[in-house]
């Protein structure tokens, strides 16, 4: 997989993962989830301002961008992904999260976290354990984006959260409304190893 | 980044407003330059086109 292919590849298994991380090991490239989380964001024609945390490649970013109406920024982390995004075009900041966003300034916000469950001691200390890892619950970064994202959300916006089975998916519904969301599902798709869902979250 | 990239950022230390220092432009965004907060002085640059919005101790 290279930047440019523009078409998710397969996610089949941890293996494929590895794999995938030899290709480009720095950022994550464009998978299946990737695919999903740009479908669901067209399916729903986001418009106004639209954030996509964690853009990596920023091949969802340039999706949304080209097939909706709405003003796309990304943000990562990484400042090889930020540089990879900004050269597909997708204008980019360098951030942690929803931290340098100001309240109520997003129309919809785009997430496809990191949330493979790692063992403490198999963590590999790179930028793609960043972009894989959800730490040992899967959900280190999607417990406290979803504590934040309310504060970032417009009046009638809208989260679409990539979710796995692999992460809990309980979990991520019990904590998103707990935040005062409701939760309903985008889109749904089973794969041999994992079903992957986004969560459309509303106020 | 784009001049009106400054509606949706903010300090992210203490969510106050920021002011744009420009070094460098070209027709269309700012390349060069750094963010500065209003209320509490950090300065977060702007390289290549990409604002730095991290907190100190989490720049490289």
């Amino acid at each position: 997989m290279t930047p440019d292919d523009g078409e998710p590849a397969e996610r089949s298994s941890a293996d494929g993962l590895a794999e995938r991380r030899g290709m480009n090991v720095e950022v994550y490239q464009p998978a299946e989830d990737s695919g999903l989380l740009a479908q669901a964001a067209v399916e729903r024609s986001v418009s106004g301002t639209v954030l996509e945390v964690g853009t990596g490649s920023g091949w969802v970013a340039q999706q949304v961008d080209e097939n909706t109406d709405a003003r796309v920024v990304g943000s990562d982390l990484n400042p090889h992904a930020c540089r990879q995004a900004r050269e597909r075009g997708v204008e980019v900041v360098r951030a942690n999260l929803l931290a340098p966003f100001r309240d109520g300034a997003l129309d919809a916000v785009l997430f496809n976290p990191p949330y493979l469950p790692t063992d403490p001691d198999n963590e590999w200390d790179d930028w793609m354990e960043h972009a894989l890892s959800g730490g040992e619950s899967g959900r280190e970064l999607i417990d406290p984006f979803l504590d934040d994202v309310g504060r970032v959300l417009a009046p009638d916006g809208v989260v679409l959260l990539l979710v796995s089975s692999l992460t809990g998916y309980d979990a991520v519904v019990e904590r998103a409304e707990a935040n005062g969301f409701t939760v309903e599902t985008a889109v749904q798709e089973s794969y041999p190893f994992e079903t992957l869902t986004v969560l459309a979250l509303t106020e | 980044m784009k001049e009106s990239l400054m509606d949706i950022i903010c300090c992210p230390m203490d969510k106050h407003d920021l002011d744009l220092e420009i070094d460098e432009q070209d027709d269309t965004e700012v390349l060069e330059g750094t963010l500065v907060c209003t209320e509490c002085g950090e300065r977060y640059p702007i390289e290549d086109g990409i604002p730095n919005l991290l907190p100190p101790d989490m720049r490289d």
